[in-house]
């Protein structure tokens, strides 16, 4: 009824209410043993003890019998006997210590109210014994004033204590009840397995979150309504009932079982699920509950196991014939290296029928501008004849698994199942083809067909398995050919255009990208005409490849350029690019460079050379020799280092060949071998420059190519004959090379510094009127003929441009500088050009300037 | 401009100082008589355009300092041209009498000094 009932039954407390009395008899019993007090009535206090013990003797022996109501007034009578021992004992310091026992014990086993009933009772009796009594002794006072509060504070602490006692249990209780309800709603909600209960009538009473997933239904719809037509459908319906029959008529307490079925969702799509169903009886309710958990991940996961079963015996087939698909592996990773589309695909056509051991095979391409299918290759060898014409996709059995992306198998083809009319002669049996697919897009189809027997799902199976392969291939080429040639043409963006032209000089230069590489190299060279006839050459390797190395050969091209236009000697000029290395450039960048100046004039040249490979000297058919000497450190790799120069003598004749180590540079053999082989192979070459580069490049290079980027430069300083014919081209840039050439030729005929001067400036003149008479954008050359008759020189400029007339000013002053300088100018305008013949002597004195 | 001509132009004291080096004919003559006579402010006293390091001269080359000439005297400003006697561009000069022009001195320090 409350907590101290709970806590101590009735048989305990009537028991220590007996003890109570009998001691309390005892005790009284003992003091009036001894001496005491004569106002004190033995003879009452003796019935008094005598009541108490009777009492405390019937309380023992009915403990179990007796009532609370009977205990309450045991508990007054007690409080009773101790007032009336009180008074007959007369005002001692004892009765109050004792009445306050009596209320503590009222309050430790009785229940607040009785307690205080008690504590009343007993205020209520002393009162009226202390009225009865008066005047009180002053130790009853002392007593009262004393004992009064110590009991109170007793009373109230025990009090307080009891009341938050009581209270913590029953939020604690509260708490754990709530704690344990919302846990257990909480793991049934977060289970990955739906869970379901429902009653006896199969109403469902609980439905978690997963449930909700699972099948759609919210709980709030789910809850109330019958389990089965939830969640079964029409077949399971009967299953289910009989177990719902089976789990409520079975008479053990716990029963769990596990069914596997079909299940239902919300909007009617069916799933299989396994269900642990258990069903718990309280009292007469029935509750059975179920976690439902969806195996179709389960069942997928099955069928993808056996699947890979059947797969790898498949492929365990497959590799019966991997010997001869070997052959074609082989040869697709052949195609990762350089071949184009054109190269591989007739092969691929090859092996594929070798593997199927078909008569026909074809691949056919996308064309991704119309989206047809295009014959590529075919093994009757119609291929670019055009023979089928363009497919359109579903159309014919080619097109057909473009359009699916499907392979196929077809026995006996109606005629036009062939794109080729042509393949209807071979009176095929059966065709297979397969789509090629790359990276998700479709480049084709691959098809063959057998006249000799009906092909079956093995040879599609290969078919299949070839045709992954030569996707692969035609992607890889593909993308090879693509990137290869991006890196092409921003490599060749960074070398000369096109050589200058330098009359009396022989120039060609050629460039090799490495045969394996997409990226550009960091090879680099150029052909730079100095002022005063002389050419700078110029050979770089700059370390790294792709856009970095792009660019810093960008900059030290365009640096070199104008050192040299400034006219720097080499030493100055390699200076000054390996301070812009050094300061302005990455770290880590470094160069290699060779720097020549050739002057043709005086016959040598002079070179710097920045840890590149030595220039070739080449003369005749003698044993070329390499230049040497002038060698330093490569640029970027120390901020002041000492640019030797060095120079040698190059004669008319003679050719200066520039390169880079890819040349040179063999896997597994010293680099001098490949020098050796270097000077080998130019003693052989044929005169020229281009026949000469074309030559090292037949030689030097293997057929597949080389492994490293090649550049080559060769310049040959030609020998000047007596009598020359050149072309130039009707561009100012031109009249420099011009003077050049007559320069040299001049020199080489002992002309004098101021006879050289003046009749370069004369030739000047002439061929100044031959590019303005080509108008602008004349692209036809002019003539330049040169010859010597004894001491005198006879130069004839020869224009096939439109005459203009000399006008008043600058043109005019060329004619008349030309008259001032030579011996005779005739100048003869035709329909067809203008032809200008200069002459002059040479008397190593005085020019003819009075002759004018 | 031409690969082969190198132009250098600085103002001393109100002279404009152009020096031509290089080979100076009709692939960079124009360009360079326009980029000289951009140089001149008409604040200047005048122009020397210095031929001391110029290898080559030709009737372009001419025409550009006669065009200069013309220009300067419109605004009554003074020009030199500097040529070492004896060498190509003076003989150049000589023949085509720009002398009638503008005078031609041999240094640079003659022409400044004339000019102050």
């Amino acid at each position: 009824m409350d907590g101290t009932a709970e806590l101590f039954d009735r048989r305990i407390r009537a028991r220590s209410l007996a003890y109570m009395f009998a001691a309390g008899a005892a005790l009284g019993l003992i003091t009036l043993a001894f001496p005491h007090d004569e106002m004190v009535q033995d003879a009452h206090l003796v019935g008094l003890a005598a009541l108490a013990i009777a009492i405390a003797m019937v309380l023992y022996s009915q403990a179990d019998r007796v009532s609370e109501w009977q205990l309450h007034a045991a508990l007054a009578g007690g409080t009773l006997i101790l007032t009336f021992a009180n008074h007959y004992t007369g005002p001692t310091a004892l009765y109050p210590i004792i009445y306050s026992w009596a209320a503590l014990f009222a309050f430790y086993f009785f229940d607040l109210r009785v307690a205080f009933a008690q504590v009343a009772f007993i205020g209520v009796a002393y009162g009226v014994l202390l009225v009865i009594d008066n005047p009180p002794s002053p130790i009853v006072r002392w007593i009262l004033a004393v004992g009064t509060p110590t009991v109170a504070g007793l009373l109230i602490s025990n009090l307080l204590t009891r009341v938050k006692d009581e209270a913590g249990l029953t939020a604690t209780r509260e708490r754990a009840l709530e704690d344990s309800e919302a846990r257990t709603r909480l793991i049934l909600d977060s289970a990955p397995d739906a869970f379901v209960a429902f009653d006896g009538d199969g109403v469902v009473i609980r439905w978690n979150d997963a449930a909700t997933r699972m099948f759609g239904w919210p709980a709030h719809d789910a809850i109330g309504r019958r389990l089965r037509d939830l969640i079964f459908t029409d077949d399971e319906k009967p299953r289910h009932d009989a177990r719902r029959k089976q789990l409520i008529e079975s008479q053990e307490t716990v029963m769990v079982m596990t069914v596997v079925t079909a299940l239902k969702r919300r909007d009617g799509s069916t799933f299989p699920a396994e269900e642990t169903i258990s069903r718990v009886r309280v009292g007469d309710d029935v509750v059975i509950s179920a976690f439902v958990r969806d195996t179709s991940e389960r069942e997928r996961r099955q069928q993808e196991r056996e699947a890979l079963l059947r797969e790898q015996a498949a492929r365990a087939e497959a590799e019966r014939v991997a010997q001869m698909v070997r052959g074609m592996q082989q040869m697709v990773d052949a195609t990762l290296r350089h071949q184009t589309l054109r190269d591989i695909l007739p092969d691929l056509i090859k092996r594929v029928r070798d593997v199927l051991g078909a008569e026909a095979a074809a691949i056919f391409l996308v064309d991704e501008d119309s989206d047809k299918l295009v014959v590529a290759a075919s093994s009757v060898g119609r291929e670019g004849e055009d023979v089928a014409g363009a497919i359109r996709f579903g159309e014919a059995f080619a097109g057909r698994v473009a359009a699916t992306r499907r392979p196929e198998l077809l026995h006996d083809p109606a005629p036009e199942e062939f794109a080729d009319r042509s393949l209807d002669d071979l009176g095929l049996r059966s065709l297979i083809g397969a789509p090629l697919e790359a990276r998700g897009r479709l480049t084709g189809v691959i098809q063959a067909g057998s006249a000799s027997r009906h092909l079956t799902d093995e040879h599609l199976g290969l078919l299949r398995f070839a045709a992954d392969r030569v996707a692969l291939a035609i992607d890889h080429v593909r993308l090879y050919e693509r990137e290869h040639r991006i890196a092409e043409t921003l490599q060749r963006s960074l070398l000369p255009e096109r050589l200058p032209q330098l009359p009396g000089l022989g120039v060609a230069a050629r460039y090799r990208p490495a045969a394996a590489e997409a990226e550009v190299g960091g090879d680099w060279y150029d052909v730079v005409p100095i002022p005063g006839g002389r050419v700078g050459l110029v050979m770089g390797d700059v370390a790294g490849k792709g856009l970095a190395a792009a660019s810093m050969v960008g900059r030290l091209r365009s640096a070199l350029r104008a050192y040299a236009l400034e006219g720097h000697d080499p030493a100055t000029a390699v200076e000054q690019l390996n301070r812009l290395v050094w300061t302005e450039l990455e770290e880590s960048q470094m160069a290699t460079l060779i720097y020549v100046i050739l002057d043709p004039a005086e016959g040598s040249v002079r070179w710097v050379n920045a840890g590149h490979m030595p220039p070739l000297l080449v003369l005749g058919d003698r044993m070329p020799h390499f230049l040497e000497g002038g060698r330093s450190v490569p640029l970027g790799v120390l901020p002041f280092p000492n640019f030797e120069e060095n120079s040698a003598e190059v004669r008319a004749g003679a050719t200066v060949v520039l390169y880079t180590d890819g040349l040179v540079e063999r896997a597994g053999s010293h680099i001098d071998e490949g020098l050796a082989e270097l000077a080998e192979v130019v003693r052989s070459a044929p005169p020229g420059p281009d026949e000469l580069c074309d030559h090292l490049l037949a030689a030097m290079i293997p057929e597949a190519g080389a492994p490293d980027d090649v550049a080559l430069l060769a310049l040959q300083n030609t020998v000047i004959e007596e009598r020359f014919t050149i072309e130039l081209p009707t561009q100012p840039e031109a009249l420099a090379s011009m003077r050049g050439l007559l320069r040299r030729w001049l020199r080489h005929a002992d002309g004098t510094d101021q006879e050289i001067a003046e009749i370069t400036t004369a030739c000047g003149e002439a061929a100044t009127n031959a590019i303005e008479h080509a108008g602008a954008g004349g692209d036809t050359p002019f003539e330049l003929d040169g010859r010597l008759d004894g001491r005198e020189v006879v130069i004839r400029v020869r224009d096939f441009g439109a005459w203009r007339a000399p006008r008043e000013g600058d043109q005019g002053r060329g004619l008349s500088l030309m008259r001032a300088l030579m011996d005779t100018v005739e100048v003869t305008p035709s329909r067809e050009g203008t032809t200008v013949l200069l002459r002059r002597t040479l008397n190593g004195n005085q020019g003819g300037e009075d002759s004018g | 401009m031409s690969e082969l001509i190198q132009l250098g132009i600085e103002d001393r004291d109100g002279i404009v100082v152009a020096q031509v080096s290089g080979e100076l004919d009709i692939a960079g003559a124009p360009a360079a008589g326009d980029q000289i006579a951009s140089a001149v402010p008409t604040s200047a006293r005048g122009l020397v355009v210095d031929f001391t390091e110029l290898d080559f001269i030709d009737s372009s080359g001419v025409a550009m300092l006669f065009g200069l000439a013309r220009r300067l005297s419109g605004r009554r400003q003074q020009l030199r041209v500097v040529a070492p006697d004896g060498g190509p561009v003076s003989r150049v000069l000589d023949i085509v009498e720009f002398e009638r022009a503008a005078p031609v001195v041999g240094d640079l320090e003659t022409a400044l000094s004339e000019l102050d």
